[in-house]
């Protein structure tokens, strides 16, 4: 029967069936070696921390009733299942999620989305009147009830209607306080909106020019995986006085201090490129630089720069001071943060001052940390993720993405299990991972099955020394297992093309095909190979196909004995030879 | 061809009636959930109840492939119809026809079942847009690309490989869905392997010698 498919289209779809089904088991061994290097490595190198922070004013910090300074600790957790795409997809799709349209959802009473098809944010709520009810300037005091309101880029309504406009890619500060005020960018639109719930008035701040290198991807509130990342601040604390009748108690922060880490009179913006800009909330114009992201540093070194996608996780958090004045001259409170206060002592004036912030990121195979403070002007103070270890007396340190791979017990042998089941992998994909090494988001080169971001020859990369032959070459070596399975799987093909008669064409098809593509190219050509039983050829002796006219190897033809009829015929009886047919065996065996 | 997809489906009607028995297991444990008040957290009775249920359930779709192409491959099935007035690629196009309604079968009550779950809740907004339909074609192309599976390692006289082989490749295969979760990634990596195993199972198919 005539094949309906050719002979390369088969190959292609064995090839590409192998190539799933080898892929998946080698992703499996790499992840476990990953997992056992990250999780074998001491506590120690897993977290970073600097003492003073360096934010706080010297006025506070250096306070003689000071028993420690303010410190800021940056701890990375191992969870890597969660890194999973199928955690991923639920994380991140649940209300509040990075890709869920549900920016709150906290009972039916209390939720806001973004309607795609409206192009509006629609938030519900129940208006709780303030008692004892104080008249405000500019305030609408109403009785409970729940609201229902639409808002667009033109105003806000009760009622869904045309005049109030479309959003069409917002992001919002997902730090959504109890003031009812939001903050938002759209990065279609190009501009910052600010919308206050209890006047229902939208203030569109000025649109970015086409030439504007802002490119905001998160407002307010910066962090990627806060499964992966803890970045917490102490303040400066104070041993508990008699006042406090509690002087055996733990020390106490020299000021209030309020969780609510806002950035003062500013929003943190963090832009595309990694850099984090201070946003005015007033003005809704950009008002500085607050600092970047901070590059990890990695087993071969790479960039200073890294942008949200290059990183596991990140966490910034912003540290402000603010001062509230009341009535009384005298009384007047100073707290880390932005702390809340009752209608009934409220404040006539409130003074926020931005200090700093704070950022902390995840190397992208999660081995490296570093964490970084910036002042007010962005000037920045960072420092890296390494395990202090003893030797001979002496204290060394080693950055902790080279101690996982080598410094801690039996990572030698998950580091060889890791680049072991890389060579497995096709060369030319690995080839392809070192030039893509950059491209993929972070999170997802955990999950890559065909590029990997990941493995060692992708670091290398990433690494920033050297010129590109001298990189490309030092990546080359680290696939150099792969390149040598991949050559002699390729002379292994190239003996048995020989023998099961491929042309020399298709021989050479399969010879670059495996040195191509390794151990999935041999799979594939042993699984595509002619099932057919080979005879000895009866001119040179060497095996031949039944089904070719002439041997592939000697080129000769079949000797094929003609069959000759017997010159006699078993009759009745008697014996009878034809004259004529007789003559004609004669002649026969005469030829 | 009618009277092929028929015959395939008398054929195997085991594997349509078992089907539909775990389809209803899984409406029954969807709807329960949805309906519980007990303390303890329904996802955790879920994942207990339903990853082996599941887990039978692909094996069973793979065992399906597999018990078509090996009991022609031994029986000589194709072979003999091809003598009448039927072409040997309708046959092979009647059994993945058959293959794929035993899937639905399975399929389209539980999505019937989400669906209406999901209305009955009556969330005042849309929570998860486009999860249902997300997770039922990822669940519908894993159910078929290991059915696919099957008719590639069903192709064989021995028992052991349609066996053995059917289960290790379908168990390398099925985590796919926890390494890429439910987006684009997977669908376009099942497309493309969907495709590529049928096109080998059909060259196989149509080459060998009657």
């Amino acid at each position: 029967m005539k094949p309906l498919i050719n002979y390369p289209v088969k190959v292609f779809a064995t090839g590409f069936v192998v190539l799933v089904l080898l892929s998946l088991p080698l992703l499996w061994i790499r992840s476990a070696c990953e997992t056992s290097l990250i999780e074998g490595m001491p506590r120690g190198a897993g977290y970073v921390s600097i003492t003073p922070s360096r934010l706080v004013p010297p006025e506070l910090e250096n306070d003689p009733n000071v028993v420690s300074h303010s410190s800021v600790y940056g701890g990375r957790y191992t969870r890597e299942p969660l890194s999973l795409g199928i955690a991923d997809y639920f994380r991140t799709r649940k209300p509040g999620g990075r890709r869920s349209n549900v920016y709150l959802f906290e009972s039916k009473g209390n939720w806001m989305y973004f309607d795609k098809k409206s192009g509006l944010i629609v938030h519900y709520y129940v208006d709780v009147p303030i008692l004892p009810p104080i008249p405000q300037p500019g305030r609408i005091n109403r009785p409970m009830q729940s609201v229902q309101l639409y808002i667009g880029p033109e105003g806000v309504s009760e009622t869904q209607d045309k005049t109030l406009g479309r959003f069409i890619d917002p992001i919002i500060n997902r730090r959504f306080d109890g003031e009812r005020k939001l903050t938002l960018y759209d990065k279609k639109l190009r501009r910052f909106f600010k919308i206050d719930f209890n006047q229902r008035t939208i203030i569109k701040g000025p649109k970015l020019k086409k030439d504007d290198p802002h490119k905001p991807v998160q407002i307010g509130k910066l962090s990627k995986n806060t499964f992966l990342l803890n970045l917490s601040w102490q303040p400066p604390k104070i041993k508990a006085t008699d006042e406090d009748k509690n002087e055996k108690g733990p020390p106490k922060p020299i000021i209030p201090t309020d969780d609510n880490r806002d950035a003062g009179p500013y929003l943190l913006v963090l832009d595309k490129s990694g850099r984090i800009d201070l946003l005015d909330k007033e003005t809704l114009e950009f008002a500085g630089t607050a600092g970047r992201l901070p590059a990890p540093q990695t087993y071969f070194p790479s960039k200073d720069y890294v942008t949200p996608r290059d990183l596991l996780d990140y966490q910034v958090l912003p540290l402000a001071l603010t001062t509230q004045f009341f009535k009384d001259p005298e009384m007047v409170r100073v707290a880390f943060g932005d702390p809340s206060y009752s209608p009934e002592r409220s404040p006539f004036k409130v003074e926020r001052k931005y200090l700093g912030m704070f950022a902390a990121s995840v190397s992208r195979n999660g081995t490296a940390m570093a964490l970084a403070v910036f002042d007010e002007k962005g000037r920045e103070i960072k420092i890296y993720s390494k395990l202090t270890k003893q030797q001979r007396g002496r204290t060394t340190s080693v950055r902790s993405s080279k101690a996982v791979f080598f410094e801690t017990p039996w990572a030698p042998v998950f580091t060889i299990g890791k680049s072991l089941a890389e060579n497995l992998h096709p060369p030319i994909l690995s080839v392809a991972s070192y030039f893509t090494a950059s491209a993929f988001e972070a999170a997802s080169g955990h999950r890559a099955l065909f590029f990997l971001p990941n493995s060692f020859i992708a670091m290398k990369g990433r690494d920033y020394r050297g010129n590109f032959a001298e990189r490309f070459i030092s990546g080359l070596w680290l696939i150099l297992p792969s390149i040598i399975l991949a050559i002699w799987l390729a002379c292994r093909v190239s003996k048995d093309a020989v023998v099961f008669g491929l042309s020399e064409n298709a021989r050479l098809y399969w010879i670059i095909g495996t040195i191509a593509f390794g151990l999935t190219a041999y799979i594939a050509y042993r699984l595509t190979r002619l099932k057919i039983t080979l005879v000895t050829c009866q001119n040179c002796g060497k095996m031949r196909r039944p089904d070719m006219a002439k041997c592939h190897r000697c080129k000769s033809d079949w000797h094929v004995p003609e069959l000759i009829p017997p010159a006699w015929r078993v009759l009745n009886g008697t014996e009878q030879v034809p004259e004529d047919s007789a003559a004609d065996a004669e002649e026969t065996v005469a030829e | 061809m009618y009277a092929l997809i028929k015959r395939e489906i008398q054929d195997h009607i085991a594997y349509f009636v078992g089907a539909a028995i775990f389809s209803a297991v899984f409406i029954v444990i969807s709807v329960s959930l949805t309906h519980s008040k007990g303390t303890e957290d329904p996802s955790i009775f879920a994942i207990g109840l339903g990853t082996p249920v599941a887990t039978v359930v692909i094996l069973g779709f793979c065992a399906m492939g597999a018990n078509q192409m090996y009991t022609d491959k031994n029986r000589k099935i194709s072979a003999f119809l091809s003598t009448l007035a039927v072409s040997r690629s309708r046959i092979l196009l009647a059994r993945i026809i058959t293959g794929i309604l035993a899937i639905l079968t399975l399929l389209v009550p539980l999505a019937v079942t989400a669906v209406v779950l999901s209305h009955l809740s009556n969330p005042p907004i849309p929570m998860y847009p486009g999860m249902v339909l997300e997770t039922f074609t990822i669940s519908f192309l894993m159910a078929f690309a290991c059915y696919c599976l099957g008719l590639l390692t069903g192709w064989n006289s021995s028992k052991i490989t349609p066996t053995l082989g059917g289960i290790v490749l379908t168990c390398i295969l099925v985590p796919l869905i926890f390494v890429k979760g439910f987006g684009v990634h997977i669908v376009v990596i099942l497309v493309l392997f969907i495709i590529a195993s049928l096109l080998r199972a059909w060259h196989t198919f149509m080459t060998t010698s009657l």
